[in-house]
């Protein structure tokens, strides 16, 4: 794995929502409805992964969605494929930004920045355990 | 009782408009019958009932006229605690925290014939680790998602009932436990996920006062019970995993106005602690106090606990000491003052709160009488401090597994492994747990005939994952994970472990398959009471760690059992209920479907 950048993000608390242009429309090809390449862009880059990795394990991991399968638990393990919210890529962005209500999924949009929203998209996708089929 | 049926004008209004009404409890559903408690709605104005901001509508079902006994709680009665078996007056017992019960008739010859007498269901998921209050012939419980039940305590009769509406976006690192309320005059206190307290008459359950402790929203949520004494009801913030700034609040018991407020990191550049922080880390430091404190009358001290610095895991942008996370505070309970601090875990990287439980307890240490601190730490040491003035005394471990540290030095700062410390790639296999050892998600018992603490605790090992870490208010702010190794392999398991407080050594332990994650009640009578993950609530001899009874519960055990005696019999009341996201991360995970129910026990004469 390549060296993580651990500089601090700039501009986060001014960063705009771009994601919320995403919107409900969902199921969409590889190309973002930002006009971004979402994480298509990332998922053939290390570095990028990587600092996908770091972000999930920052901000994620610990008391919610864990790295190996368990039962139990309110979090979804995100490299299976039950994930009725992030069947696609996009659908898996339009969650971490907006959250879920009524559980402890907060909405990042706004505070991760969406660049890093796809990085981390593209680390769960180049990570998933869930065969085509299988 | 008079049956008092009625809807509070504005309510249906309030409901429609809501964004939330699918929340609210349908009209139809309210029971409407003869004996039963008067219903009503918030009595909150119905004005801008349009916005969606309003707080959610509370239900509750009052009682009318009021219940249980006439007499205040007077300040006597606070301080005599457990001292009066009839009641159960503190979350901790009484204000040393010892959660020992008189009751002399819980014997282990007698515990065999303990039986159920009544149990009660919460309708709430999520750990029911509530620590009930009994006074007056009534208990009041609290359930997950700050539900306030008046039971008969005798009986386990509803006697008047409030649900808070919870936001649906509350921020909770942890759960939606809530150990429990304080009582002082004609009033119980309780603080809520929302990061409210609320003052309701213990004898209709109607709300007295409700004031906003902090903005939910900021990273903020209160899970412990509150403390009375004197004129002032105390509670503590959580949030340390979103770096929200902890503190500690006072507030007037009769018009829940601000006291005093003490702040448990640095709120400006020139407060000393700040030099403890690179740069200015202590602005996102986190460093909550979310469980309950003590107090010592003797020198008038109030003594409460901080947690852990935020981000958790990642330490690199918070070099230092990191003052007062992982601390034990000595206050001046009329103004906050802070009389001196002793830090557990400097710079702490595991998530290793100094939040358990507080023992004011005589000491013996080298023939002298010491009036002292016992805590086992989550760090997997066990403390014994001179209260008076702070001063250490001494560390042993309590856990049998402890990696991260080699010891502590004469002052009792830990002596670190380095490669304890979370790594990007970690091999290391660091113990206790990051939720330890014992947590302050629950509680234990000490018997002073025998100087014992009684601690729970889990025994398992973890790598500590480390990653980026980005401040932004109400967001997680944890900067890594623990790779849950043990709890994974199924090699977690759990300990009682009876600690001697003069010498700081285990006497004796009881094994469970599974780590143990229950509060304590100890007794005159030489039987302790607790539960397991398994979901049974056991009685174990405090001589011997002997297992003496069961009774399976069904659901783990994650409350505070208590005991308190009504017309010559003695009652133990015990929760049940886990929830499976902690209790799979401290590897208790387990098919048991949650759902919370306290179930009391009682022997026949």
């Amino acid at each position: 794995m390549s060296k993580i950048d651990w500089a601090p993000l700039a501009g986060v608390a001014a960063m705009a929502s771009v994601g919320m242009a995403v919107g409900l429309a969902l199921g969409g090809g590889a190309r973002a409805q930002d006009g971004s390449d979402g994480a298509q862009a990332y998922m053939n880059s290390p570095p990028d992964v990587a600092r996908g990795r770091a972000i999930f394990v920052g901000t994620c991991g610990a008391y919610c969605h864990k790295m190996t399968e368990t039962r139990g638990g309110d979090a979804p393990f995100l490299f299976g494929c039950d994930l009725p919210l992030a069947k696609t890529d996009q659908m898996m962005f339009h969650t971490i930004t907006h959250g879920v209500a009524g559980t402890r999924m907060v909405a990042f949009g706004g505070a991760i920045p969406d660049d890093d929203i796809w990085r981390i998209v593209a680390y769960l996708k180049t990570n998933s355990q869930c065969k085509p089929g299988g | 009782m008079v049956v008092n049926f009625r809807i509070a004008p504005g309510v249906a209004a309030s409901v429609a408009a809501l964004a939330l009404a699918a929340a609210a409890p349908s009209v139809a559903e309210t029971p409407a019958s003869s004996g039963a408690p008067a219903i009503e709605g918030s009595s909150a104005p119905a004005a801008g009932a349009g916005a969606v901001s309003l707080p959610p509508t509370p239900t509750a079902w009052y009682a009318d006229p009021g219940v249980g006994a006439a007499a205040p709680v007077s300040p006597d009665m606070l301080a005599k605690g457990t001292e009066d078996p009839a009641g159960w007056l503190h979350y901790g017992g009484g204000y040393r925290n010892f959660r020992y019960s008189p009751v002399s008739s819980l014997t282990p010859a007698s515990v065999p014939h303990l039986h159920a007498a009544w149990s009660a269901p919460t309708g709430t998921t999520g750990q029911f680790e509530g620590s009930p209050i009994v006074y007056g012939g009534v208990m009041y419980l609290t359930t997950s998602y700050d539900r306030l039940f008046a039971l008969d305590a005798k009986t386990g009769r509803f006697l008047w009932r409030y649900d808070v509406q919870l936001p649906d976006d509350l921020r909770l690192c942890c759960g939606p436990a809530n150990r429990g309320v304080a009582i002082a005059g004609d009033h119980v206190f309780m603080a809520t996920l929302d990061a409210h307290l609320i003052a309701f008459d213990r004898r209709t359950g109607r709300v007295a006062w409700n004031t906003t402790i902090a903005n939910y929203k900021d990273g903020y949520s209160v899970t412990s019970a509150p403390l009375v004494v004197g004129g002032l009801v105390y509670t503590g913030v959580a949030g340390g995993e979103f770096g929200a700034p902890g503190f500690v609040d006072a507030y007037d018991i009769v018009t829940g106005k601000l006291a005093w407020r003490i702040n448990t990191v640095p709120t400006d550049a020139a407060d000393p602690a700040a030099k403890t922080w690179a740069g200015d880390s202590w602005k996102s430091g986190g460093s909550p106090a979310w469980t309950t404190g003590a107090y010592d009358a003797g020198t008038d001290t109030l003594f409460w606990t901080v947690g852990n610095p935020s981000p958790d895991w990642n330490g690199d942008k918070r070099a230092g000491d990191n003052l007062y996370s992982d601390s034990v505070l000595a206050l001046d309970p009329h103004t906050g003052r802070m009389k001196w601090h002793f830090q557990f875990t400097p710079h702490d990287m595991w998530d290793y709160d100094g939040n358990t439980q507080l023992f004011l307890v005589d000491a013996m240490v080298g023939g002298k009488p010491v009036k002292a601190i016992a805590q086992p730490d989550r760090n997997g040491f066990f403390y014994l401090l001179d209260r008076s003035n702070g001063h250490f005394i001494r560390a042993t471990q309590y856990v049998e597994q402890l990696t991260w540290a080699k010891g502590v030095d004469a002052q009792g700062r830990p002596i670190v492994d380095p490669t304890a410390a979370p790594q990007e790639n970690p091999t290391a296999r660091v113990c206790p747990s990051n939720l330890g050892g014992m947590n302050g998600s629950w509680s234990g018992a000490y018997d002073p005939k025998q100087g014992l603490v009684f601690a729970p605790s889990i025994e398992a090992c973890q790598e500590y994952v480390k990653g980026i870490a980005v401040y932004v208010k109400g967001v997680p702010f944890m900067g890594g994970m623990p790779n849950t190794v043990d709890a994974d392999a199924g090699k977690a398991y759990g300990l009682l472990s009876a600690i001697d407080v003069n010498t700081g050594q285990v006497k004796w332990r009881y094994r469970d398959p599974r780590p143990m994650m229950s509060g304590v009640v100890a007794t005159a009578g030489g039987v302790l009471f607790t539960s397991t993950m398994e979901g049974e609530a056991i009685a174990v001899d405090q001589a011997t760690g002997k297992r003496l009874w069961s009774f399976r519960m069904g659901g783990s055990g994650r409350g505070q059992p208590i005991v308190y005696q009504i017309d010559g019999k003695p009652y133990v009341a015990v929760p049940s209920g886990g929830w499976s996201s902690i209790d799979t991360l401290a590897g208790a995970g387990s098919m048991q479907p949650e759902g919370g129910h306290l179930f009391v026990f009682s022997l026949d004469p």
